[in-house]
């Protein structure tokens, strides 16, 4: 376990960090305005969604693991397809980011807090009522919306009133964002440390302050969608009905707008936080910081001009198909460069492989897949043939599970001795990192294949042509079933008897969070501190 | 709304911040409804 040798013992502006935690739990957590604490908050919540999440997509997998229904009725597997997204997407990958986000940008940019503390508890505390609202369809009469996450009409009105539930789930979860961008931005812009100029900001700093332009473009979107949705089941408009001079594929356009900048919403603080963790445990500085920065905002630009692509085959003109498919096979080009300089970054150095660097190289290499099957799916009549298959079901879980949740994990173990001032047992971390990255592949892998071979996505049963490589998917969907508790446990156990962190926990760590004891003080950087360009990661950016 | 850490130069910033981001969020909820209006 790499730790620093010699702890600092008191760095210059740890002075005035006095612990004055708020007396009392509701005081503490219910009306936290304390970035660290809501961002505790956060990530627990995000945890428990996932295990929810979880036990829906075991729903799914069981029932798949033979032809023939099994143990559901169709119809209800159609709620678990579609609650399966909802509590992933919105409850557990985004609120994962938004908790490291809180925990992380005021001590990466040595600013006190978030700008709008009142406002950050009021985004957190929004969210439990939003999935409260949403999980109690459950147990409504008619179910949960089972039309899918993407709520295409006619579809996802014909349900019982879930629709209502879910309609204002999803408003609560977009004020929720907003309010959440609206923070982050702020914060960024205005609590910045003197010297902290935007080109020395850590990378992770900058994938949020462009993620949260785009929450403040593309949720509102959402919001508008949907509501005209609510409107034309209840209110008797026809925005999406056909029969009333509507448009059902203008919902997809809509949808898509908002839906595709979301992916990007999903991916690029998972770059940022991988720009953290293999500098550290190369011994070397980012390769290309202003390069991937770049990176970064140009993958967010063209995440707005790209959303065509997810319905190529409901109809289009051929000029618009060609554009979409050349829009969306220009993303490759800024990966490339983000793949590129993370390999580079690694190219030479001095490697250890930590966990948190094995969670950040699994990345790189899973992420990759997922993204060169976004580049098959990206060419028209490629498309045609995988459109609604396992294909594109494998394809956006590499993309989100070993992309998005592979690098929320890396984050946890890299800065859990930071928040907590425990170090965790390296063994067992270990463990659980090869025991995901050798489930989580018998369970997507052979979805490509049964894809090509013309599986579709979101039905119950299936040819018996396609049984075996879905009972291996379910297999590796019951092997990843044990990494939530694995987790737990490891981190349960740092938490209870973990040996003390040093300050800087990781023998090359460099940013500012590193300058705080650990565990971080309750409250951090009351008086700004005084940047030295050699603590940060990217102080000199000739590099 | 206001924010208990921040100096009052900061806050002059960040009131301006948010408004503007927050005008952002408003104007594109608005701006889709009203093209939906338009062209549906």
């Amino acid at each position: 376990m790499a730790t620093h040798a010699a702890e600092h013992s008191h760095d210059d502006h740890a002075h005035d960090d006095h612990d004055h935690k708020p007396h009392g739990f509701i005081n503490r957590w219910v009306f936290s305005t304390n970035h660290k604490d809501i961002g505790t908050l956060y990530l627990i919540f995000s945890f428990t969604m996932a295990c929810i999440g979880a036990a829906f997509s075991g729903v799914i997998r069981t029932e798949l693991m033979k032809p023939g229904l099994q143990f559901v009725q169709p119809y209800f597997f159609n709620q678990m397809t579609t609650m399966h997204a909802l509590v992933m997407i919105f409850g557990a990958i985004m609120p994962a980011f938004v908790g490291l986000a809180n925990w992380m940008i005021p001590l990466q940019i040595g600013a006190p807090d978030m700008a709008l503390p009142r406002m950050n508890n009021w985004s957190f505390w929004i969210l439990p009522f939003a999935f409260t609202m949403l999980l109690s369809t459950l147990f409504m009469p008619g179910g949960a919306p089972a039309g899918g996450w993407t709520m295409y009409p006619p579809l996802a009105i014909q349900g019982g009133n879930s629709v209502a539930f879910l309609v204002f789930s999803v408003h609560l979860m977009g004020i929720s964002s907003i309010m959440g961008a609206i923070n982050i931005i702020a914060t960024i812009l205005n609590m910045r440390a003197p010297g902290m100029d935007l080109l020395k900001m850590p990378v992770f700093v900058w994938s949020w302050l462009i993620t949260a332009f785009l929450l403040i473009a593309v949720m509102p979107v959402l919001a508008g969608a949907v509501t005209m949705l609510l409107t034309d089941k209840y209110f008797g408009t026809s925005f999406f009905n056909a029969a009333g001079g509507g448009d059902p594929v203008m919902f997809q356009h809509v949808f898509w707008f908002f839906g595709h900048p979301e992916v990007y919403i999903m991916i690029l603080p998972a770059f940022g936080i991988v720009s953290e963790i293999i500098p550290t445990f190369s011994r070397k500085p980012l390769f290309g910081y202003q390069a991937m920065v770049f990176a970064i905002a140009s993958i967010a630009f063209l995440s707005f001009i790209v959303w065509g692509h997810h319905m190529f085959t409901v109809g289009m003109p051929l000029g618009g198909e060609l554009y979409f498919m050349f829009a969306t096979m220009l993303i490759a080009v800024p990966t490339g460069v983000k793949v590129f300089n993370w390999v580079s970054t690694m190219w030479g150095g001095s490697l250890s492989f930590e966990t948190p660097m094995l969670w950040a190289i699994s990345f790189v290499i899973l992420f990759t897949i997922g993204g060169f099957s976004g580049l098959m799916l990206a060419l028209v009549p490629a498309d045609f043939q995988y459109q609604d298959t396992y294909f594109v079901v494998a394809h956006f879980h590499y993309v989100l599970v070993t992309g998005a949740l592979f690098a929320i994990i890396g984050a946890i173990y890299y800065w859990w001795p930071k928040w907590t001032g425990k170090m965790y047992n390296e063994t067992w971390a270990k463990v659980h990192f090869w025991w995901s990255v050798v489930f989580i592949n018998i369970l997507f892998f052979p979805q490509h294949f049964l894809g090509l071979a013309g599986m579709p996505r979101r039905i119950p049963d299936y040819n018996v042509a396609f049984a075996d490589w879905n009972l291996v998917s379910t297999i590796g969907a019951y092997g990843m079933f044990l990494t939530p508790i694995m987790m737990f446990a490891i981190l349960w156990q740092s938490k209870k008897s973990g040996a003390p962190a040093t300050m800087h926990v990781w023998e090359a760590s460099h940013g500012l969070e590193w300058t705080v004891p650990s565990p971080a003080p309750f409250h951090t950087f009351a008086t700004p501190p005084l940047i030295h360009d050699e603590d940060l990661a990217h102080g000199d950016i000739t590099h | 709304m206001t924010s208990t850490h921040a100096n009052q130069q900061q806050r002059a910033g960040i009131r301006r911040t948010a408004w503007i981001v927050g005008g952002i969020a408003f104007g594109m909820f608005v701006l889709f409804i009203v093209k939906q209006f338009i062209w549906h």
